[in-house]
């Protein structure tokens, strides 16, 4: 009994002292819990994208008002960054209607844009997830019947540690230079 | 000694009981009237039937929920999911202290923090439509709504500062549905306080701009006349999920 | 398939209305302002102002409460302007006995008074206090753009918000709260006023005093004690309770009356936040030198009494002649008298009586309905000033009054009431002492008293209503009436009596 309770101690110490990364700030966005599963139909958790600096969005496939447009502006952003910035800059988006936006979906989008999926994670969150996630982003929505979302249109800029740096609510095709200028702040900041 | 292991059944049995924490009460559902006009479905709102806490959630039930889960002790809590005030009429992270009394509702809770003791508890917290459905009935009918002496009880509320010290959960009549302090107490979050889709100028009615919302202009109110409804509404939609103030509280909804 | 609404969103270039916006807007690069510095723009005939960018060091507005008014800017280039707002519900007194639960900005009602510059940047900080049991926003009226910023400004309690704007109009502006029931957040006297000043400043004046009308509605009735909550039926209906100066009754009377001295030319800033009632704005004893109407930029001269709409504003200079108290109302005059729409302005400085002289003439006027034997009386109390009467004149006087007045009891033969009223004929009480006759007129009789061999005892009330001479016309016409000696009673006789013993009765 003792020798097991002292195995299982020191695996747990070994586990722990393995992969422990150093704490997370206290008001970084990755301390919420939420799998997600991208265009390619792999597993991750939202706090895998801690690392590097990210854009996140949130937006649906079958979307016909501005989630083209929030598209748009993010890519008018990428445009505006040098190779080096964009290397360390990640995109993810973030589904709003995970019943209908599986890999599938999300990956037919990804290819109609263009979008360079070794930088742009689309991502279907789980149901039960999606207020939650809303609500660390600052995005408000309401499903519709029809399948629809009414949502707001937000770009929010992370660190890399997953702190909100920058939130911008300019999503009619041009991205917000203010916006812009922080991005460039952060991504030449280290 | 069987008798004795009876009593002691029984009697544990009883403690576990009362143990149990807060009551809920059934609510029947069904169709009525909100007061927000959906533009796909008008005001005509569907409610299924769900169990709903009799009173807010105290004081004392929320410390009972951070001594078993310590990542929501004011100390320890991520700032995305509480902001700095969160429990601040707490004397200490796990102490209630003179400004905290037990049966005082919990105030100082943001959205995440309340969505959280809601889960602990196999729970939930209500929707806007559930609560706003729960929250027309007076102590003898289920839709008070067209009797201005309902909508003056309420504004007469909103009307006083939040100075006062807060009355303790359930000392309010029970309304029909047997659910108590919907009104007079603390403004509460419901589990989709950010579906609101509110224009932050509330004066923006009929607002044929589909693209505020990415396809739907801002949320019109169907009856103006239910003040006391839409300044419910105005509240919630000033929030963000990990904002708390002096006078919003909540409960859970099953 | 997705094309034209994809097209219609980039050339619709719609900011997208977020409910929690974190910063302020990127303002939109200012065009490059005419050299001379004039407002209009160059490609339409609008009255907007924009100077180009804020020059120089941020500045932190004054704000002050009212009834006073911050000093002018004094600029004479766009600056940037600090405004920091703090929302704050509390319960203050809107009359002697009654407690209201305002809702306010910055503690007072009407709330602080924010001056500017046209062309000026605004960066507007709205806060709302922890213990605010509502969100609540503003629209200043002087700002161009969605909701007047209420779109930008709402602010959960315990929160603060912030936007900006470019002050592009001069004009005295209305802000208010716009949040849902609008009503409901403006009868609780969340209203103020913001001044963009033109760019050459305003004339200026020796005093400047902010004033702000507003209807309420309560529960109980007008002045009705104890706390009283808000009435939303009342207020749907127009039915206000108290139409008042600055949020409460008697804001501005008494030792908190505005003042100024003569000479001096008094500006008011006058804002009528309603809800409801339109304002007939007058100064009792004043004219309006000037009134720049509805807060624009065109004055109108010699105005009696203006209408300042609800969610309106009007400035008015004049300048005071001669002192005393100049009485602030809103001419549907119901309002000033029963439901508190009055302030007082005091002036203070000598006297000018070419310009007003006070009371000059108090007489007696019958008009032509009057009985010909008051013409007597008349003519009496006329000479009386100028002279002495005859005892004639007298008697003639005497002999009317004393039918209306003592006739009643002692008859107008003076035979009076068998045990109980004294005979005046040939009264040998009265021959005894004619003089004391004059004490029992002015303070009356009681007590047993014999006359003429009988006894009475009655109660004779002082007859107080007459004047001095009326008294001596009387006792004169009894004195040479109905076989008494005759003799007659002076004013001056009267008088002496009347300060020798003002308040007793006469008699034992």
């Amino acid at each position: 009994m003792r020798s097991m309770l002292a195995l299982v101690l020191s695996l747990v110490v070994v586990v722990s002292a393995q992969g422990a990364p150093a704490p997370l700030p206290r008001d970084s966005i990755y301390a919420l819990d939420a799998p997600l599963i991208d265009q390619s139909g792999r597993s991750l958790q939202l706090a895998d994208k801690r690392g590097r600096a990210q854009v996140v969005v949130m937006f649906y496939t079958s979307c016909s008002y501005i989630c083209p447009t929030i598209i748009d502006t993010v890519q008018d952003l990428d445009r505006k960054l040098t190779a080096e910035q964009r290397q360390r800059l990640g995109v993810l988006m973030i589904s709003l209607d995970p019943q209908r936006d599986g890999p599938a979906a999300l990956k037919a989008t990804a290819d109609k844009r263009g979008l360079d999926v070794t930088r742009w994670t689309l991502a279907q969150p789980r149901q039960q997830d999606l207020r939650a996630i809303a609500g660390v982003l600052g995005v408000r929505f309401r499903p519709l019947a029809s399948g629809e979302v009414n949502h707001t249109g937000v770009l929010v800029l992370l660190d890399a540690e997953g702190r909100i740096v920058a939130r911008s609510t300019k999503t009619s095709g041009q991205v917000d230079p203010q916006f812009l200028k922080q991005v460039h702040a952060l991504l030449t900041s280290g | 000694m069987r008798r004795f292991l009876i009593t002691l059944g029984l009697s544990l049995a009883v403690c576990a009981t009362h143990a149990g924490g807060p009551k809920y009460v059934k609510l029947p559902g069904g169709e009525y009237d909100s007061v927000l006009k959906y533009e796909d479905s008008g005001s005509r709102v569907r409610v299924a039937p769900f169990s709903l806490m009799s009173v807010p959630v105290t004081n004392a039930d929320f410390l009972a929920f951070v001594r078993t889960h310590p990542q929501w002790q004011r100390d320890a809590v991520a700032g995305v999911f509480a902001e700095q005030r969160y429990l601040s009429h707490w004397a200490g992270a796990t102490e209630l202290g003179a400004n905290a009394l037990p049966k005082q509702p919990v105030i100082w809770v943001s959205w995440f923090a309340a969505s959280a003791y809601c889960k602990a508890q196999g729970a939930r917290l209500p929707t806007w439509t559930e609560w706003e459905y729960a929250a027309a009935a007076d102590e003898l009918r289920t839709d008070a709504r067209a009797d201005p002496a309902w909508r003056e009880r309420i504004l007469a509320w909103y009307a006083q500062p939040s100075k006062r010290a807060l009355a303790p959960v359930g000392t309010q009549r029970a309304n029909a549905y047997g659910v108590r302090d919907l009104h007079g107490l603390v403004w509460e979050w419901t589990d989709d306080f950010s579906a609101l889709l509110v224009s932050a100028d509330n004066r923006d009615q009929g607002d044929p701009d589909r693209l505020k919302f990415c396809g739907a202009g801002a949320l019109s109110v169907g009856d103006r006349e239910n003040y006391a409804v839409l300044m419910r509404v105005a509240m919630l939609s000033s929030l963000d999920g990990a904002d708390a103030t002096a006078n919003l509280g909540f409960r859970c909804a099953r | 398939m997705r094309r034209v609404p994809f097209l219609l969103c980039l050339c619709a270039a719609i900011a997208f209305v977020a409910c929690t916006p974190r910063e302020a807007a990127t303002p939109t690069p200012a065009p490059v302002a005419a050299a001379d510095g004039s407002a209009a723009a160059k490609d339409s005939k609008s009255a907007k102002g924009d100077f180009g960018p804020p020059q120089g060091e941020p500045v932190k507005a004054v704000l002050t409460s009212p009834p006073m008014v911050p000093p002018a800017t004094g600029r004479s280039a766009p600056a940037k302007v600090i405004v920091e707002l703090e929302v704050v519900e509390k319960e203050m007194p809107i009359s002697e006995g009654v407690s209201y639960t305002f809702w306010t900005f910055g503690g007072t009602v009407p709330g602080s008074f924010i001056r500017v510059r046209q062309g000026d940047t605004v960066e507007f900080h709205l806060k709302n206090a922890p213990d605010s049991k509502m969100p609540h926003n503003i629209d200043l009226h002087g700002v161009t753009g969605p909701g007047g910023g209420a779109a930008s400004s709402f602010t959960a309690p315990g929160h603060r918000s912030q936007f900006t704007f470019k002050a592009l109009n001069a004009g005295l502006y209305v802000y208010h709260c716009a949040t849902a029931p609008v009503g409901m957040h403006v009868a609780n006297g969340m209203y103020g006023l913001i001044l963009v000043e033109p760019p050459e400043g305003l004339p200026k004046v020796d005093r400047e005093y902010y004033v702000m009308q507003g209807d309420f509605y309560t529960t109980g009735r007008y002045r009705e004690k104890g706390s009283q909550p808000f009435d939303m039926q009342k207020a749907i209906d127009e039915n206000a309770t108290y139409v008042l100066f600055n949020g409460s009754e008697g804001s501005m009377t008494g030792d908190k009356a505005i003042t100024a001295k003569t000479g001096e030319t008094v500006r008011l800033y006058v804002g009528n936040g309603g809800p409801n009632l339109v304002s007939s704005f007058h100064v009792i004893g004043e004219i309006f030198d000037k009134v720049w109407f509805e807060g624009g930029s065109r004055f109108q001269e010699n105005v009696q009494t203006t209408l300042i709409p609800a969610g309106g504003a009007a400035m008015m200079d004049f300048r005071l002649e001669v002192p005393g108290s100049y009485v602030l109302v809103d001419h549907s005059i119901f309002r000033a008298f029963n439901k508190g729409a009055l302030a007082i302005l005091k002036v203070e400085g000598t006297e000018n009586k070419a310009i007003y002289s006070g009371k000059e003439v108090d007489e007696v006027y019958l008009g032509d309905r009057a009985q010909p034997n008051l013409a007597a009386v008349t003519a009496a109390a006329k000479a009386a000033t100028s002279g002495e009467l005859t005892v004639e004149e007298q008697m003639k006087a005497g002999q009317a009054l004393f039918a209306g007045t003592c006739s009643t009891c002692h008859q107008a033969n003076g035979a009076g009431m068998a045990g109980v009223f004294p005979p005046l004929a040939k009264s040998d009480w009265l021959a005894a002492n004619p003089k004391r006759a004059i004490d029992v007129v002015l303070g009356g009789l009681t007590g047993p008293v014999k006359v003429n061999g009988g006894d009475y005892n009655s109660v004779m009330p002082p007859m107080s209503q007459l004047t001095d001479d009326e008294v001596a016309n009387i006792l004169t016409y009894v004195m040479g009436s109905w076989g008494n000696p005759g003799g007659k009673i002076t004013k001056a006789e009267v008088a002496e009596r009347r300060k020798a013993k003002p308040l007793a009765a006469a008699g034992h």
